[in-house]
């Protein structure tokens, strides 16, 4: 089973924020980019799949030059290929557009990724894609079983404790939940390892994208700034002790 | 000519999901302001009990899809269902709830409709006559506050938040049945059916006081720290996602979004940081305690007392002072 895994280059903390001259973007320093952890499960699973199933493993990431680490994670990990889309938009329709272009270059029978990216949290962009191409989807996949009769079976959350079971004919797209499979370790001479290897990479010219597809459309930010609480929290502060006395009181006045 | 707000309606057992009685008077508010009607849509099968029970939303017309396929439809087919129930009235706004499902369907109505989808959103307000949303970036730490074009249409997926009141409404909602072939819609998956986490020792949906803990406690060798709390505290042990994602705690001790929601009278929340999914299932706990070393956390944005500083002195202290009360 040859499988997908689309991940995403997220940054650590980020500073400076500000709203792009035309609205249309919000622009930041960001420190080092990380794979999204969501995305790291996906992997994950695609690699179990793999070490049952056998196939080939690509990774994809959609960002600059600074992607290209994740993906050499990727390949430090397992993957055998990897693929980076030069394309930048935070804009999930535009994302996801130039993702499923990507897709239709490549070989599989399955796309993984996860459930949102830590900076955006949209949790838009596998969805959208799958229904640009055409092919089954699931969202907050906690099992995958894949079967004779070119299908996979899985299993995803419905909230609240309830799961739907879940037949879909291959080519697919599962976002998998977190906690799908452990975290593995990578131990760094296969991180320097993987750095030897090459990375493919697709131009939107490449993809026989036109600039309107990629352009943000239909809103504008007009403001971003920390959460305003709804409510004032009451901090306490003190020593430990102090603290722990005031709490027990609050505590006990509430019961 | 006015272009109407569409709310798509959650529903199980009869009744409106809470999620979707919170967008209908957020719609019932916006309609107002912007002079137009409020639609709810409602898809399944028998679900006369859901029709009924919108009645008292103050909606205007209520669209009805009922096909005995509907109940275990693929997301593929729920997706176009929705859809086509949004393209025979072409609303300016379409209204979903961010819970599991809405997080699903969401990207793919909109892709359907060939329209920009504004997920898990906190907000959705007219300010001068522009409708703007307000939605989380970097884990939460920012909000983005977005005004949507003039004319143009979206799907705005709200999370879970405070319910406001419905306002009180004489008129009744003209119920409209659409007709769509169900089994006509192509779909290359098939839902084959629906299981409930079975039941384990731990009721936390019966709990007086909860303790939570999270990520921040860094190790579970560390976890009895806020064991031994809510022993001390007679309260029941609970925990976000990723505590449960590495395998320290079990999921039937989950709260959020996937797992269970609660509203006990004492919420303590240790080293959890406030990921939506989380808020989701506690936020409608009494009073909130949270303990975090970093004073932008979102969970602080729903806590009524919070403690800055490190769980590891707090929680002993707290357990140490409740084990002492006990005694005296």
């Amino acid at each position: 089973m040859n499988i997908v895994v689309c991940c995403k280059a997220v940054p650590g903390l980020v500073t400076d924020l500000k709203i792009a001259a035309d609205g249309k973007a919000i622009q930041y320093q960001g420190q080092l980019l990380a794979i999204n952890e969501c995305d790291e499960y996906a992997l994950e699973e695609a690699l179990a799949l793999k070490r049952s199933h056998g196939g080939q493993i690509t990774a994809i990431s959609m960002g600059n030059i600074k992607a290209l680490d994740i993906l050499y994670y990727a390949l430090a990990k397992g993957a055998d290929k990897a693929v980076r889309v030069d394309c930048e938009s935070q804009d999930p329709k535009v994302a996801s557009t130039v993702i499923a272009a990507a897709l239709r270059k490549l070989d599989f029978d399955l796309v993984l990724t996860g459930t949102q990216s830590r900076d955006t949290l949209g949790g838009q962009v596998g969805i959208v894609a799958a229904s640009l191409l055409a092919i089954p989807f699931a969202y907050a996949v906690v099992d995958v079983e894949a079967r004779e009769n070119h299908t996979v079976k899985v299993r995803k959350e419905l909230g609240g404790g309830r799961y739907a079971e879940v037949e879909l004919m291959l080519p697919a797209l599962l976002c998998v939940q977190t906690g799908i499979q452990p975290l593995t370790f990578v131990p760094p001479a296969r991180r320097i390892r993987a750095r030897q290897q090459p990375v493919a990479s697709f131009s939107v010219a490449d993809l026989g994208l036109q600039a309107e597809q990629l352009v943000t459309q239909g809103y504008r930010f007009v403001g971003v700034r920390p959460p305003e609480r709804t409510h004032q929290v009451e901090l306490l502060q003190g020593s430990p002790q102090e603290i722990a006395a005031a709490l027990l009181h609050k505590i006990q006045e509430s019961l | 000519m006015p272009r109407d707000i569409l709310v798509l309606v959650e529903h199980s057992a009869g009744k409106v999901d809470s999620l979707s009685s919170q967008l209908l008077a957020i719609g019932q508010r916006l309609a107002a302001e912007m002079k137009v009607e409020l639609v709810a849509a409602a898809i399944g099968h028998q679900i006369e009990n859901v029709v009924e029970a919108l009645q008292a939303h103050g909606t205007d017309r209520i669209l009805v899809v009922d096909d005995q396929a509907l109940p275990l439809a693929s997301a593929e087919v729920q997706a176009h269902v929705f859809a086509e129930v949004a393209r025979q009235i072409a609303p300016r706004l379409v209204l979903i709830g961010y819970s599991l499902v809405g997080m699903e369907l969401t990207p793919a109505i909109a892709s359907k409709l060939g329209i920009n989808a504004l997920t898990n959103c906190v907000n959705i307000e007219l300010r001068d006559g522009t409708i703007t949303v307000t939605r989380p970036l970097f884990d939460g730490t920012m909000h983005a506050h977005i005004a949507m074009e003039e004319n143009v249409t979206a799907v705005v997926a709200l999370q879970k938040g405070s319910v406001p009141a419905t306002a009180p409404s004489a008129k009744k909602a003209v119920v409209q049945s659409i007709t769509i072939d169900v089994n006509s819609i192509p779909s290359r998956s098939r839902v084959l059916e629906i299981t409930e986490e079975p039941k384990g020792d731990v009721d936390l949906g019966k709990a007086e006081i909860i303790v939570a803990v999270g990520r921040g406690i860094g190790d579970q060798e560390k976890i009895h720290f806020t064991a031994e709390l809510a022993e001390a505290l007679g309260g029941t042990l609970a925990c976000s996602r990723p505590v449960v994602d590495v395998g320290w705690l079990p999921r039937e001790r989950q709260v959020g979004a996937s797992g269970k929601s609660v509203a006990p009278k004492i919420y303590v929340a240790c080293g959890i940081s406030g990921a939506i999914q989380h808020l989701t299932g506690m936020r409608d706990s009494k009073r909130i305690i949270a303990i975090n070393k970093d004073p932008n956390a979102p969970i602080f944005q729903v806590a009524h007392i919070g403690v800055v500083g490190d769980l590891f002195e707090i929680v002993p202290a707290l357990t140490k002072a409740a084990q002492e009360a006990q005694t005296r």
